[in-house]
């Protein structure tokens, strides 16, 4: 089994133990079968093509000025940039400027098993993308690129679409680094 | 000319230097400020200090005087609360054994508001809900018997606690209602994501003796309401995203839900909204609301107030709007006044500068830009 099944798998029995609100273990299969289907989304593919020439999603010195790029020409389209696509309802430090990317946690951090779920238009494509927001966990606040957007964010009793909650909370080690923001499918689907 | 010029001077620094040959300073005793006398101006200001977040804080403001009267550390993500009787600040908190990492200890911490000196704890099990400040994450029974924790595991519950034996005394399931919302001596509600209020009463021990769920007080998908409720006369009031305002009646067995009214005409409804972490202060003896009003559609909610409307309770009529634009404080997103028939009204701008208003004019008397990297609440002494 792969590495991170056994933590997801590990996760989400620790989950099912601790918790009575079935609404977050389906979305944790949600978001398990999100992860499997990443590869094969139009938008990531576009972004590992971007890479290629420069990849502003990769590992990078923190800042919160764009990275000018071909591939890349607003702030839509720089994860380094609160307004990227895809943080429309984050609410933390983004780990692109971390020394994660928009969907990877930096190193020597911990992933959140839990999340909350958002849907962001993407004008690249004009399609909309069920996306989970991930807390990466571990170390003290990154501090870098803050950010906070809120489509559709709901309070607290409606946890599952609520970005004010530490969810690190699970991790063994709870203190809450930085935010990611992982595409698990199209919303039209 | 010049050799007069020289004479005078050479006088002055003469007579000058002889008064510090003359009379040194005297030695200084090092010693600890007491605290001044309480006063209905001061404020309790949270700075989560977001940035660095294992290291929030609640500094004491006297908004007469505006000096920085003293600090309380809050560790990480804190609740913070005043005992009924006003002598003790609590906060509920997590603090990591190797700082920013390592094993969680929950702890409720509390301190002497006459010294600012912490004067005990109890820990809690590690499921306190980290959560941004607001009324609710704990509380006190209003005969100070209990208080009471929230839990978010992500399974929502919460603690029952002894404050003068120093103990946990029980965990109730609230069934994924979140948050302490307390009542007499014995009773807390929570908010339910059906828009309800769950209500549990107590037994002598603390322990679930009974429970019930209200009526629906708000819709959750079409309006849903802050979490952000503030003490109104008999009992709490919160805001709706869209500016309705709820008033709930926790003076009885069970809450009782008022007509709601609203803070926008139908023109303004969905342009102009409440918005920030704390939108909404209320004073009990003038029956005044402030609220941190913005231009803003779906989303907005967390966006400071551009302007500062101002409302009579009784009449709900709309009493002033004060722009916040002169004041340079940036949008508010976070509003407080004090309890007296005189009040000031406190302002935090989105870049941590808290403003000093009177609250009967709007007219600015103070800006302080220290009072912390993001104070996202205040409360009343």
């Amino acid at each position: 089994m792969h590495p991170l099944d056994r933590l997801f798998e590990k996760s989400s029995r620790s989950l099912a133990q601790r918790t009575s609100r079935r609404s977050f273990v389906a979305q944790l299969g949600q978001a398990l079968t999100g992860s499997i289907l990443l590869p094969l989304l139009p938008i990531d593919r576009a972004s590992r093509a971007a890479a290629a020439n420069a990849d502003p999603d990769a590992a990078a010195p923190p800042q919160h000025a764009s990275i000018a790029s071909g591939a890349r020409n607003s702030a839509h389209d720089d994860p380094q940039n609160c307004e990227y696509w895809k943080y429309c309802a984050i609410d933390g430090f983004l780990c692109s400027c971390c020394g994660g990317s928009s969907h990877s946690c930096p190193p020597g951090t911990a992933m959140s098993p839990i999340t909350w779920i958002g849907t962001c238009h993407n004008p690249g494509d004009s399609r909309d993308y069920i996306v989970s927001y991930n807390d990466c966990c571990g170390k003290t606040s990154c501090g870098n690129c803050a950010c906070n957007r809120n489509e559709r964010e709901k309070p607290l009793y409606r946890l599952s679409r609520n970005n004010d909650v530490n969810w690190c909370m699970a991790n063994s080690d709870s203190n809450y680094h930085c935010s990611v923001s992982v595409i698990l499918g199209l919303a039209e689907q | 000319m010049r050799t007069l010029q020289l004479r005078a001077a050479l006088l002055a620094l003469m007579v000058g230097g002889g008064t510090f040959a003359a009379q040194p300073l005297t030695p200084e005793q090092l010693s600890i400020e007491p605290l001044p006398s309480k006063s209905p101006h001061w404020v309790f200001v949270i700075d989560e200090a977001f940035f660095n977040e294992i290291d929030a804080r609640v500094r004491l403001f006297d908004g007469d005087s505006y000096r920085h009267l003293g600090q309380i550390d809050a560790g990480f993500s804190p609740g913070v609360i005043q005992s009924p009787d006003g002598s003790t600040t609590a906060v509920a908190t997590t603090y990591f054994a190797r700082g920013g990492h390592g094993a969680r200890t929950d702890v409720v911490e509390f301190t002497d508001n006459a010294t600012l000196a912490v004067a005990g704890e109890i820990v809690l099990p590690p499921k306190r809900a980290q959560i941004p400040p607001t009324y609710f994450n704990l509380a006190y029974s209003t005969d100070s018997r209990f208080m009471y924790v929230a839990y978010i595991t992500p399974a929502a519950s919460f603690g029952v606690l002894d404050p003068a034996a120093k103990t946990v005394l029980a965990e109730i399931d609230t069934a994924g209602c979140v948050l302490v919302i307390p009542a007499g001596p014995n009773r807390v509600s929570s908010l339910c994501d059906n828009g309800k209020l769950l209500t549990v009463a107590l037994d002598s021990q603390g322990h679930e003796a009974s429970r019930s769920l209200s009526d629906a007080m708000f819709d959750p998908d079409a309006d849903p309401v802050f979490i952000q409720g503030v003490p109104s006369t008999r009992g709490y009031t919160f805001l709706s995203f869209l500016g309705q305002v709820h008033e709930v009646d926790f003076s009885g067995a069970q809450p009782s839900l008022l007509q709601p009214w609203s803070l926008v005409t139908d023109s303004e409804r969905g342009h102009w909204r409440p918005g920030g972490s704390q939108p909404l202060a209320i004073n009990r003896v003038l029956g005044r609301l402030y609220v941190a009003m913005h231009r803003g559609g779906e989303g907005s909610h967390k966006e400071g107030g551009t302007e500062i409307w101002v409302f009579d309770r009784s009449t709900h009529k709309r009493m002033a709007r004060w722009p916040m634009a002169p004041s340079r404080l940036g949008a508010v997103t976070a509003v407080q006044v004090s309890q007296d028939d005189a009040p000031l009204l406190f302002a935090a701008g989105d870049h941590g500068a808290v403003g000093v208003f009177d609250a009967l004019t709007g007219r600015l008397r103070h800006v302080d830009k220290d009072l912390g990297q993001t104070p996202w609440l205040f409360l009343n002494p």
